[in-house]
């Protein structure tokens, strides 16, 4: 699991950072003292890491700057201010990305495994296996041993929502959260069309009642 | 200057000349002297002053008519004082100096609210990058505490944090031109940029967003055509109608000279006859003054000053109880383009 360290003075936010990222499949590293920020970050050696641009005592442009004469882990500069003179400043200093207080949380994780990504180090794969089907991420198509099924970029969205939270109940709001994120601007009609045509899919696979609907509740994949 | 005022204030001058020649004409009388003298003393005297008030007088009026011409002509008007000549007579210098002096005491006071205004700005935007932390807190404990409590706190921080926003940009809208950086934006993405900043209320309220056309590319900084979106897609929420399915759509349309953004809703229009009205400072309308909108009146007001201030058009078109449709205009800025 790639390991990301957290360099933020605010004692309550760093603490919910680390129990978001550990819930999303990240190990978390937390920097707690910040006399001696720089050695300390380079010393706990991690795969990415979150830095808030006001820090005590360092200014985070010249922390991130110092990391980078030594290391080229990725960093992602975390800021309160949000005018592109900062935002220059800190890709100048050597900072991968950027990102602004109070931040939206789906795009912080995006950005997390993007970079990772690039890095080889994120959770992503070419195929996720699930009981009874592949997901195919490359090709967006559901497969198993005798036939290939191609999905909509909606269809696919959807299923990898589903397929990532497997056996767990997940709501409509939750979906179409995930489906605006990725700015797929689905009505409620919509996203029941395309549930209905997924389960189509499926059961052209052999696969019946896949997904369950859970009154009131939502999906579950099983 | 008029010459009958100027007169005028000779008037104790004249009379006390007046005087003099009367008085030396009757001691004339007494004693022998010829009729020439007693003519020629009087004109010869009369003859000089009345040469030495002229030039005077067109001395004086030529000053004045100068500073008056050159006020005509500055825009700021307080400037005068720096330009205007060095006079050759004695009470213009004493009023040009008095000026001078109430002036530069005047632009030290106007200094003063300067600085206690650039003050306050500061420090509005410092306390907003401060509130921003408590604010980011509480988002991430809401995401590790996922509940129909903490979802309702969501929206309510969500709606905190708009307020903010404006806040921040009402602080900001006089000095644009500091903080103002064009590049060139595709619509799309400022677009859908806004539609996820509010993708919390629009899903939780089912309405639906409708965007096509938007692959126009423009020239402009996008963080105050975000936060100008922005308002105006939230005034479509707020506005809505209750009873029907409500729905947004964005689109743009690319013109010779332009390109425009539309906006358009379902929700409750504007009033007639008071579209033309939105954009003013405070103004609330009927449909602000029911008691559930709590219109501010300050939204559409600074979409319009920054629209301005920006160059882009902004008009507004509604039908009550149909819909309003708001448009964006920016111009085609060929500098640019040819970079």
């Amino acid at each position: 699991m790639p390991k990301i360290l957290i360099v933020e003075d605010d004692e309550k936010l760093r603490n919910e950072l680390e129990i978001f990222l550990s819930h999303n499949g990240y190990l978390t590293e937390i920097l707690k003292k910040f006399d001696n920020t720089i050695q300390d970050i380079l010393n706990l050696d991690s795969d990415l890491i979150l830095l808030d641009i006001n820090l005590p005592g360092a200014d985070g442009e010249f922390v991130c700057k110092e990391i980078r004469k030594q290391s080229n882990v990725p960093i992602i500069m975390v800021t309160s201010r949000d005018n592109e003179i900062d935002e220059l400043l800190s890709l100048n200093y050597g900072a991968d990305q950027y990102i602004t207080k109070p931040f939206n949380i789906q795009i912080l994780l995006a950005k997390i495994s993007s970079l990772l990504r690039r890095t080889k180090m994120g959770i992503s794969q070419e195929k996720i296996v699930v009981q009874g089907f592949t997901l195919n991420i490359s090709k967006s198509t559901i497969e198993n041993e005798y036939k290939e099924i191609e999905l909509t970029k909606n269809e696919f969205k959807i299923l990898k929502y589903l397929v990532e939270h497997q056996n767990k109940i997940v709501s409509r709001e939750e979906i179409m959260d995930y489906l605006w994120e990725s700015e797929s601007f689905i009505d409620d009609n919509t996203l029941s069309v395309n549930i209905t045509r997924l389960r189509n899919k499926l059961e052209e696979l052999g696969l019946k009642e896949i997904i369950e609907t859970k009154r009131g509740q939502g999906y579950i994949l099983k | 200057m008029n010459f009958k005022s100027f007169i005028k204030d000779k008037i104790l001058q004249i009379s006390f000349l007046l005087f003099g020649i009367a008085t030396i004409e009757i001691f004339l009388l007494a004693y022998p002297v010829g009729s020439f003298i007693k003519i020629y003393i009087p004109i010869i005297i009369l003859t000089l002053y009345s040469i030495s008030i002229l030039i005077e007088y067109l001395q004086k009026n030529m000053y004045y008519k100068n500073i008056y011409k050159m006020l005509e002509k500055l825009q700021e008007k307080y400037l005068v004082t720096e330009i205007i000549d060095k006079p050759n007579f004695s009470d213009a210098k004493v009023l040009k100096e008095i000026i001078q002096e109430t002036n530069k005491s005047m632009i030290e006071n106007v200094n003063k609210y300067k600085y206690m205004t650039e003050d306050y700005k500061e420090y509005i935007e410092m306390w907003i990058h401060e509130i921003k932390i408590p604010i980011s807190t509480s988002k991430m404990i809401i995401e590790n505490n996922k509940t129909e409590a903490t979802k309702s706190i969501d929206e309510e921080l969500e709606k905190i944090e708009n307020y903010i926003e404006q806040a921040l940009f009402y602080a900001r809208s006089n000095t644009v031109e500091k903080d103002y950086y064009i590049k060139k934006w595709n619509l799309k993405e400022i677009v859908n940029e806004v539609i996820r900043k509010n993708k919390t209320v629009l899903i939780g309220e089912k309405i639906s967003i409708n965007t096509h056309n938007l692959d126009i590319y423009v020239n402009t900084d996008s963080k105050w055509i975000i936060f100008i979106l922005n308002q105006i897609v939230q005034n479509s929420i707020k506005y809505r109608k209750l009873d029907k399915q409500s729905e947004i759509e964005i689109y743009a349309k690319k013109g010779k000279e332009n390109a425009s953004l539309y906006i358009r809703d379902n929700g409750i229009g504007i009033k007639k006859g008071e579209e033309t009205r939105v954009f003013e400072k405070g103004f609330t309308g009927t449909n602000g003054r029911k008691s559930n909108k709590k219109s501010t009146g300050i939204g559409l007001y600074l979409c319009k000053k920054l629209c301005d201030k920006l160059g882009i058009g902004i008009e507004l078109e509604s039908v009550q109880d149909e819909g309003t449709e708001v448009k964006l205009i920016f111009p085609n800025s060929s500098y640019i383009d040819m970079m």
